[in-house]
């Protein structure tokens, strides 16, 4: 299992069950089943069926746990009667809202009122193939990864600003405008904080990031920069205090506002994913991915999928300060959330990275221990 | 995006009832307002004038759907006034009681509200739970949590429960440290401060020309409550001090209401003592056969009583948990008023609204509009 990535698993599953299939089959058959094309070809797709199904399980799960621990800051239950403890809610409302017609305004604009969540949720959902979830999850071949995901997360200004203008809708209008500001506002102070991050690390490999986090995780001497990440992610996000752009007080839904049925479900889901990958983004740069400190007992670490275990569970409680967030701070305003992030982060964000320049200068901290392997 | 009306309402989260607020913005500066109300209108005051005495009760339930204790209680005095029928004292702590009580209950909704309106989810919880043990206590006597149908001209259709004084203490006790929580959630916060302070200023002098009451005028400053200035039913034997804020903005209405809450849990412990030690009749003695049996039909001998009866106007003033809401009911003599006419503090608070959001953001309407305190019921009736 220690060599095996979630690609070369599929890879052999493939293999097999096509290599049993031709095996019972005549010669011309028998060689073209076998051939490497086809068996390269259906193990991507089967790798990219379990990342969707992966990620799309976890988003829903997600939605799960935001229910439940939002009713508990709330002094109640959340969802309670589908399935045990209300797990199966948020299918039940997927199913729902799958069910439903979707509503065009007449005025809208087929072509972006349709493409827009649909890129939206694709661009979130690419995400997991680029995020290494475990040692064992790619084969690290991505020298770039980080990089790649955050072009990928900033996409989405884009698509939701492509759809709330085709909804032809004054608040969809508002809330596009105010999402698009906001998330490029955010954009520049997440990517100098993920620019610390690198500094030290010394790659844009995730998967390096991660084992170079061995001797500390970076969220202690990078404490800026995780203050910084965590706030821009909350933008990017749109989450309270950051959810002006879909601000329910004055503006409905915000950019939502004209969607329904399956278009809605997407941008729900979109939401939850792109929330899911601010956490996963949080753990691999600043909590040490899937590793756990050496002082943890080895066999709370080496059991199968250890990995993976950890690596969720640190995720949903990184998910879980976001939700705590979310049930005790207001809402700020545009005008005040854009000069936050001009006039505060930015300053925060280049002098994180400044500490992380000084770091790898002096390579060693009195209660962290040592940069690894400074790189750059 | 270049100037244009945003209408918001009468379908918005914003409005918290069914009216429109026409919205002139350039960018997301507010430039004009325009207020439109009577989405909500159900002729009440017409209705009422084909109605009982005591059936218009039911009307008042329905005029403010969160202070449905309080406009009884305006109507009640009306007409009190106008059919020459003069209370026993216990009635009067009663309805007294049942105002501070609603006065904490609207209140509570209103912080729900409002909080709910800067994007605070926790506290919305947190305000409705507690209001629902107000609630509870009027379910335990009056029988309804909303409608509850509960004073009668002469007096109020029932006394308290047993055990039900000591009920009401546990929930003050109760209530009492929730306000610190409150406070804790809201004022606790940055970035409460940072939405709400210097917002939605309206000035004492425009308050008065705008006939802007309630909250919104105590908390410019003005040290005016009818329950002071114009005491009626048992409030000049209550000790109570008026809540006051001097900054004419949104926080400063969240100060004043949440002072009021504390000032009425005051209240309604000596309401509650009163009631332990002085029991007694809750209704009027003296009252004309036509209106003691309200839903018995009128026979000769009560129609001849009734045509007897004096003739006469009553004009109430109470401090409703919105503002000053005035009553003026004309007994023509007959079983039902000639005139009934209710002035509604909401209206007027709302009608001002170019005097305190012009110049502000359209993310700041919500908060503004939420720290006025909106109950469409009572503006449209």
């Amino acid at each position: 299992m220690s060599n095996a990535t979630l690609y070369s698993v599929s890879y052999d599953l493939v293999h097999a069950v096509l290599f049993a299939i031709g095996s019972v089959l005549p010669a011309p058959l028998h060689g073209w089943i076998e051939s490497d094309g086809l068996v390269t070809g259906l193990a991507v797709l089967v790798f990219g069926v379990i990342l969707l199904a992966a990620s799309m399980l976890n988003t829903i799960l997600l939605i799960w746990w935001e229910r439940k621990l939002l009713g508990r800051f709330m002094d109640r239950r959340g969802a309670m009667h589908v399935g045990y403890a209300g797990l199966l809610q948020n299918f039940a409302d997927g199913f729902k809202l799958f069910r439903k017609d979707t509503v065009r305004p007449r005025e809208a604009d087929p072509l972006g009122f349709v493409t827009g969540p649909t890129a939206y949720m694709v661009t979130s959902m690419i995400m997991f193939g680029i995020l290494p979830i475990s040692s064992g999850w790619n084969s690290g071949a991505l020298p770039l990864s980080l990089l790649l995901a955050l072009a990928v997360f900033s996409f989405a200004p884009l698509f939701i600003f492509v759809s709330a203008w085709s909804s032809n809708n004054k608040y969809s209008l508002m809330g596009g405008m105010r999402s698009a500001a906001q998330m490029i506002a955010y954009e520049v102070p997440l990517l100098l904080a993920v620019v610390a991050v690198v500094i030290v690390a010394g790659s844009f490999d995730l998967t390096t990031i991660v084992y170079e986090q061995q001797n500390y995780w970076f969220w202690g001497p990078l404490f800026v920069a995780l203050v910084v990440f965590v706030a821009g992610m909350l933008a990017e996000m749109e989450r309270i205090p950051f959810d002006l752009p879909e601000a329910e007080a004055e503006l409905v839904e915000g950019w939502n506002t004209e969607y329904g049925g399956m278009l809605f479900a997407f941008f729900m889901l979109a939401d939850y994913l792109r929330a899911l990958v601010g956490s996963i983004l949080v753990v691999l740069l600043f909590l040490g991915g899937w590793t756990m400190p050496s002082w943890v007992p080895s066999v709370a670490t080496s059991f199968p999928l250890a990995g993976i275990v950890w690596f969720m569970v640190k995720t949903y409680a990184v998910f879980g300060v976001f939700i705590w967030i979310r049930a005790s701070l207001p809402r700020v305003r545009t005008d005040q959330l854009l000069r936050v992030g001009w006039n505060r982060m930015i300053p925060l964000s280049l002098l994180s990275v400044f500490l992380a320049a000084a770091l790898v200068t002096v390579k060693c901290l009195p209660v962290f221990g040592c940069v690894p392997s400074p790189g750059i | 995006m270049s100037e244009m009306w945003l209408n918001m309402g009468p379908q918005h989260p914003m409005t918290h009832g069914l009216w429109n607020l026409r919205v002139h913005i350039d960018g997301e500066v507010i430039r004009d307002v325009d207020p439109e109300m009577g989405y909500l209108h159900r002729g009440i005051e017409k209705l009422s004038e084909d109605r009982h005495y005591n059936e218009v009760v039911t009307l008042m339930d329905r005029t403010c759907y969160v202070a449905g204790l309080a406009w009884e209680h305006l109507y009640i005095l009306a007409s009190e006034e106008a059919l020459h029928i003069a209370p026993p004292e216990r009635a009067q702590y009663l309805r007294v009681l049942c105002e501070e009580f609603q006065r904490i209950a609207s209140h509570l909704m209103w912080y729900a509200a409002f909080v709910q309106d800067i994007g605070l989810m926790t506290p919305f919880l947190y305000g409705m739970r507690d209001r629902d043990l107000i609630l509870d206590l009027f379910q335990s006597y009056t029988g309804a949590r909303m409608t509850y149908e509960y004073m009668r001209v002469g007096g109020v259709r029932n006394d308290v429960p047993p055990g039900f004084t000591d009920r009401a203490r546990q929930v003050l006790d109760w209530l009492e440290p929730r306000f610190v929580e409150y406070d804790q959630l809201t004022l606790g916060s940055d970035i409460f401060h940072k939405r709400c302070d210097n917002l939605g200023v309206l000035r004492a002098n425009d308050c008065v020309t705008q006939g802007v009451t309630g909250p919104m005028l105590r908390s410019a400053g003005l040290k005016r409550d009818l329950r002071k200035d114009r005491p009626y039913a048992v409030y000049d034997q209550l000790d109570f001090e008026v809540a006051l804020a001097d900054t004419a903005d949104v926080t400063g209405r969240y100060l004043v209401r949440l002072e009021e809450m504390r000032q009425s849990v005051r209240i309604l412990r000596q309401v509650l003592d009163w009631l332990d030690r002085h029991p007694g009749p809750v209704m009027a003695s003296q009252l004309p056969r036509w209106l003691g049996a309200p839903y018995a039909p009128v026979g000769r001998e009560g129609y001849l009583l009734k045509r007897n009866y004096p003739k006469g106007v009553g004009f109430s003033a109470v401090e409703e948990p919105h503002g000053e809401a005035l009553a003026y009911v004309v007994n023509e003599g007959g079983e039902h008023p000639y005139r009934v006419k209710f002035r509604s503090p909401v209206y007027a608070n709302i009608a001002a609204a170019r005097h305190y959001l012009v110049g502000y953001r359209v993310a700041d309407i919500p908060p503004i509009m939420g720290s006025v305190d909106i109950c469409v019921g009572e503006v449209d009736r």
